[in-house]
């Protein structure tokens, strides 16, 4: 397990490198001017030309990427040229709020999803099947802008439950997570169903039952174990976005994470704040894929890495 | 994002969701000594040097001051400084150029301390001004400081010091202007002239904690989330009514609407799509106040046809804007003839000008030799829902007198980036006040020194106008210089640099129990001191 670990952590390495690569060219290479955002709509040419020059913006491209991966390694992802913040500040901050959210999504996705999907797999064309999938047809099919409004609407303005907004407390997270999770139930209620009812065909079912194990045994123990892997696939990318931000959700409902961090930082084109970003969501999502792969592992003996 | 729609379908789904939900209980109340604004963006900072954009300026105006400030009319009113005098032929000023120079002196109100308790002196004053214009502050936006002899020198590196800025004893500070500027002292109303305290200590972080003297001291800020600011107990000008002043972040307009209406956040202004459901609805609530604004495509005038003034003219002659105005904005504008908003002197929305008339704009593009059509491009940017629905409306009506309309979408930034180095034909912009002067409508948007960068992404240059620009903002005769904002602005009109469209009318709500506040025409023209909610 130790080795297994290290040898894939010994690998991201590259892969990290060639992301930083691939951001800082293609931010270079997009329209748009750091400096257009940080001296507003009225300027003079004169200031523009000493800001860039400050941040070394005119250098040749090679000297800058040296420059930034210098201070990369060295553990310092820079400031902001916006806000004049450290980065690594600005993500610390974020990044748990992120998480709180992803977190709840994922569980209440995780647990209503797949339970939907068992459900529906034991009896299929039943009634708790046709309602089911009609439910996750509708939730993959739903933009999450629509769903987090009307959500707003009802529970927040119409029944006052909750609040429309904000953070901070039980409370604020229903909404977002709801709306955020809605597509992973959806998604991951007809991979379930479809996993388990290709499971549940096969011949040790069938030998299972034969040999007298009680419905409940065969369906859970030997079904739904081996119906898990894909599931698990779900699950990891899932997590893997939700923990990078999400940009729909949190600017609905004012949720102070990732996503709307790098949104903000794309439209100002705040460089470092952007490259620290996405250096960092690529962290996460390395993590998460070697956590997953791990699982696999747990889930199914017949996998293993060697 | 489409808006309607989806507020449409759901008050089809549940109808209560859209009926006045006004009085009703809200699900967390603030209490009755606070007020709750927002903003639809984290400020950039709370230091006044980084103060580039409107959530960053509104919040600098709450906890600082300046030596002068704007009221919500935007009415230039004495602040940190109880009273200047103007002489002429001033000493000092390492730019004046002679006799022409011009000395304002300010006099400090006695007995101001800052938040930490140091007193205001005009060293601070004086070294909140070097603060901002320092190398290495990265603000960005020390324009306002410019007119003072000797600053651009030391903003570039050039000067150890600056001349133009002398300490009279411990009561007042005298500002040498290289040229005469009639409108100085409104650029020292401005966020980034807001006086922070002197010696800072070398810990000091103004742009996570701010220290001024303003009428709000500082709590908290959680990043895109909220602020939080308590009443400055000992403000020069009285203490606030409220206790605390929470102003959270919310992007999203629907939400911030949804807020509002679960009694969450005092006041909001109202989306231009949902103008109609608010006036039906909640009539009661609303305040509407002509804006310090102005919307209009900007016409490249130096680029193919567009540097004929009559295919300029032809474009203002087939756009039918009253009903763009209408079915985009809801009617909330006045129609523009001209570019100075209605409110500031040397306005006059009553020119005769361009009407609709697709005649009239067929002929000039013949007479121009655009008989058989032009083809041109229209910027506009993702970010603004309303602008990017203008420019859908003046595509569809510029098709029939043969002016075929290709729509270029990009970011705001990039586009940006392409309107300062001339590369649109078109692009749908609005202009917002930094200062309430008719100054602020003609100079950065049809100076020739001003072009790209400075706003006038028109590319307008004409030497007449500059002359007379330069002349009025050397006016300092109030009635003189309207007259002058006048003719500029009549002049420019018929050279038609622009398709004029309106000047936006801001549509705010405000809960039925807050008392003491006014739309602000001006975005740092509203410090909340007044504002309370009735028990």
């Amino acid at each position: 397990m130790i080795p297994l670990l290290a040898r894939r952590l010994l690998l991201t390495l590259p892969t990290l490198l060639g992301v930083l690569v691939v951001a800082f060219l293609l931010l270079n290479v997009a329209p748009g001017d750091p400096v257009t955002a940080m001296v507003g709509e009225r300027a003079d040419s004169a200031t523009i030309a000493r800001l860039r020059a400050e941040l070394r913006l005119d250098d040749p491209l090679p000297t800058q990427f040296i420059h930034y991966v210098g201070a990369v390694v060295r553990g310092d992802l820079g400031r902001s040229y916006i806000t004049q913040r450290p980065i690594a500040q600005d993500l610390r901050e974020r990044f748990p709020r992120t998480a709180e959210l992803a977190l709840a999504a994922m569980t209440l996705a995780a647990v209503s999803g797949i339970s939907l999907g068992v459900v529906s797999a034991v009896r299929p064309g039943g009634l708790v099947d046709r309602i089911g999938m009609l439910v996750s047809y509708v939730g993959v099919s739903f933009p999450v802008y629509w769903v987090g409004l009307l959500l707003i609407l009802v529970f927040a303005l119409a029944l006052r439950w909750l609040p429309p907004s904000g953070s901070g407390g039980l409370a604020a997270l229903v909404l977002p997570a709801v709306t955020l999770g809605m597509r992973s139930i959806a998604f991951l209620a007809r991979m379930t169903r479809a996993a388990m009812l290709e499971v549940l065909s096969s011949d040790f079912i069938r030998t299972a039952r034969a040999k007298g194990l009680p419905e409940r045994a065969v369906v859970l123990r030997h079904g739904f174990r081996t119906a898990l892997v894909p599931v698990i696939t779900v699950l990891g990318l899932d997590t893997g976005n939700y923990l990078t931000g999400s940009v729909l959700t949190e600017t609905i409902f004012g949720w102070p994470g990732l996503g709307r961090y790098v949104l903000t930082a794309i439209d100002k084109r705040d460089l470092p704040a952007i490259q620290g970003s996405i250096l960092f969501m690529s962290v996460v999502f390395v993590v998460v894929n070697l956590v997953t792969d791990l699982l696999y592992a747990k889930a199914d003996p017949r996998i293993a890495y060697d | 994002m489409r808006a309607l729609p989806v507020t449409t379908l759901a008050c089809l789904v549940v109808p209560a969701a859209c009926g006045r939900g006004g009085n009703a209980g809200s699900a967390r109340p603030p209490g009755h000594a606070s007020l709750v604004y927002y903003e639809t963006y984290d400020p950039r900072s709370l230091d006044p040097a980084l103060s580039t954009d409107v959530p960053t300026g509104e919040m600098v105006a709450l906890a600082y001051d300046g030596l002068t400030q704007f009221d919500p009319d935007g009415k230039l009113l004495p602040a940190l400084a109880d009273r200047w005098t103007i002489s002429r032929g001033g000493g000092g000023g390492g730019g004046g150029g002679g006799g022409g120079s011009l000395r304002y002196v300010f006099h400090l109100r006695a007995g101001v301390r800052f938040h930490d308790g140091t007193r205001l002196t005009p060293a601070a004053v004086r070294q909140s001004m070097l603060r901002v214009l320092a190398p290495g502050t990265r603000g960005g936006r020390a324009w306002p400081l410019y007119p003072i002899a000797g600053t651009e020198a030391y903003a570039a590196g050039r000067a150890s010091d600056v001349t133009g800025i002398q300490l009279l004893g411990d009561s007042a500070v005298a500002f040498d202007l290289a040229e005469p500027l009639a409108i100085f002292p409104k650029f020292l109303a401005m966020p980034v002239a807001a006086v922070v305290p002197a010696p800072l200590p070398p810990q000091a972080d103004l742009g996570q904690h701010p220290v001024g003297t303003g009428p709000w001291r500082f709590v908290s800020w959680q990043h895109d989330d909220y602020l939080v600011f308590a009443r400055n107990p000992d403000y020069w000008g009285g203490p606030p009514a409220a206790d605390t002043l929470t102003v959270r972040i919310i992007p999203e307009p629907l939400t911030r609407a949804a807020e509002f209406e679960a009694g969450r956040l005092s006041v909001m202004e109202v989306p231009f799509g949902e103008t109609t459901r608010w006036r039906q609805q909640h009539p009661d609530l609303l305040l509407e106040k002509p804006a310090l604004r102005v919307v209009y495509v900007a016409l490249n005038n130096r680029r193919g046809p567009l540097r004929d003034a009559r295919v300029r003219q032809a474009i203002n002659y087939a756009v039918n804007v009253p009903e763009v105005l209408a079915s985009v904005y809801g009617g909330r504008g006045i129609l523009a003839r001209g570019a100075i908003p209605p409110g500031l002197a040397g306005s006059d929305t009553t020119r005769p000008g361009y009407h609709y008339d697709t005649v009239a704009a067929k002929r000039l593009l013949a007479a121009a030799g655009y008989g058989s059509g032009i083809a041109l491009q229209l910027w506009r940017n993702t970010s603004n829902v309303e602008l990017a629905r203008v420019a859908q409306a003046v595509q569809a009506q510029l098709e029939p007198v043969g002016i075929k309309i290709e729509l270029v979408e990009r970011d705001a930034s990039s586009q940006r980036e392409a309107a300062r180095k001339g590369e649109t034909d078109m692009v749908v912009l609005d202009w917002w006040a930094d200062y309430p002067d008719g100054d602020n409508f003609l100079y950065p948007l049809f100076y020739s020194g001003s072009v790209g960068p400075g706003g006038n992404y028109a590319f307008y240059v004409d030497p007449v106008t500059d002359s007379l620009i330069l002349r009025a903002r050397r006016t300092t005769d109030d009635a003189a210089r309207s007259a002058l904002y006048r003719e500029i602005d009549a002049r420019v009109y018929r050279a038609a640099p622009w398709l004029y469209l309106w000047f936006p009318t801001d549509l705010w709500a405000k809960r039925p129990d807050v008392r003491g506040w006014d739309v602000p025409v001006i975005f740092n023209g509203q410090h909340w001191t007044g504002a309370r909610r009735a028990p």
